[in-house]
């Protein structure tokens, strides 16, 4: 695929160990530092015009990241004591909600994602919600641990079309070979990047696994994917 | 007086964007990189007189960076100034034995703080 040199894990096996709550107060450092400099930039009164709408809407940007961490791990934290419908859902559609929901914090970026897939008429069994919020996650963290090039979405059938496979495709750094074992393990300290907590893995991890779906990356010499495969609807097969 | 040469490695190019102004405001040339490898070409093109540096970056981390203007003459005296969410992890003591001049915590800091921090240093 793409030429690219490509190491991929699966990220399966026993429940890994809950990250600290200091992973979880690292995470959400960043926003909430950026959400405050840009406030005291506003403060300044030094903004004016087409600048202090800018700003502004860094801050609104920002905050609803921040916003969606801790949904997340809110979420995230209550899934032992709740039950997850499963729904035949088409992933394409789901995909392209993803693609337009980031559209505007890529854009305020200079940066672009969009969807690309090769499989048609595909027909996926998941919860709609736990899906949505693992994308979500996978284009959060392209956006802002990979280089500068585009963010692709991909879907393709895998297995005989028993699995659907959604990808999130960054360019840019490629994972060291210390960190792609990382993301197999079960540990405490998932990194899904050098420089991330591992928090984003570990939730996505703990939602797949509530659709008794599995995540996992592959490694490019120019980048990553990160991948949740599903399980297709019998219904595919009336179609 | 001669214009002082900052560079900025940042990969928040928001926050990037508001420091590159803020001393630019205070007549300080600037220029930018997104992570440590960018920087180091950055630096290979023109040594600053100095360099305010993010922590936690995509590729290498800031210490890489720090072990390599180390290792050179020219480079090795540069003035660091560590700007980074996780000041409060970093044992600023060990820290300085890398060039680190001074630290400061994205988190607490006022934006103001990064030009003073440059004036000191220098």
């Amino acid at each position: 695929m793409e030429g690219s040199r490509q190491q991929t894990n699966r990220l399966e096996g026993a429940v890994p160990t809950a990250p600290s709550f200091v992973a979880a107060a690292h995470e959400l450092k960043s926003p909430l530092a950026l959400v405050r400099q840009l406030a005291l930039h506003l403060e300044s009164g030094e903004v004016k015009g087409k600048e202090l709408q800018e700003v502004a809407h860094r801050i609104t940007l920002t905050s609803e990241r921040a916003l969606r961490l801790t949904t997340d791990i809110t979420k995230s934290s209550r899934l032992e004591d709740s039950l997850f419908s499963l729904e035949p859902l088409n992933p394409i559609v789901l995909c392209q909600e993803v693609v337009d929901e980031m559209k505007p914090l890529y854009a305020a970026h200079g940066r672009t994602i969009v969807l690309t897939s090769r499989a048609r008429s595909l027909l996926a069994l998941a919860n709609r919600d736990l899906l949505r919020r693992i994308l979500l996650n996978f284009a959060d963290n392209a956006l802002h641990y990979s280089g500068e090039g585009p963010v692709t979405i991909t879907a393709s059938l895998r297995d005989g079309g028993s699995c659907i496979r959604l990808g999130v495709r960054d360019y840019g750094p490629a994972l060291p070979s210390t960190m792609r074992k990382n993301v197999g393990q079960k540990s405490a300290h998932v990194h899904s990047r050098p420089e991330s907590s591992g928090l984003g893995v570990y939730i996505a991890r703990q939602f797949a696994d509530a659709m008794h779906a599995t995540i996992g990356t592959t490694s490019h010499r120019d980048g990553a994917t990160f991948y949740v495969d599903i399980g297709t609807s019998s219904q595919l097969r009336l179609l | 007086m001669a214009v002082k040469h900052v560079l900025i490695i940042e990969d928040d190019q928001w926050f990037l964007a508001l420091v590159k102004k803020t001393l630019e405001r205070e007549k300080f040339a600037v220029a930018t990189a997104s992570n440590t490898i960018e920087g180091m070409a950055a630096i290979n093109k023109r040594v600053p007189d100095v360099i305010v540096l993010d922590f936690f970056m995509p590729g290498p981390n800031a210490l890489v960076l720090l072990h390599e203007l180390q290792s050179y003459g020219d480079t090795a005296k540069v003035p660091i100034i560590l700007c980074t969410n996780n000041a409060s992890d970093i044992p600023s003591e060990s820290i300085r034995s890398y060039g680190v001049a001074s630290i400061l915590d994205k988190t607490t800091m006022h934006p103001d703080d990064i030009a003073a921090a440059v004036r000191r240093v220098l």
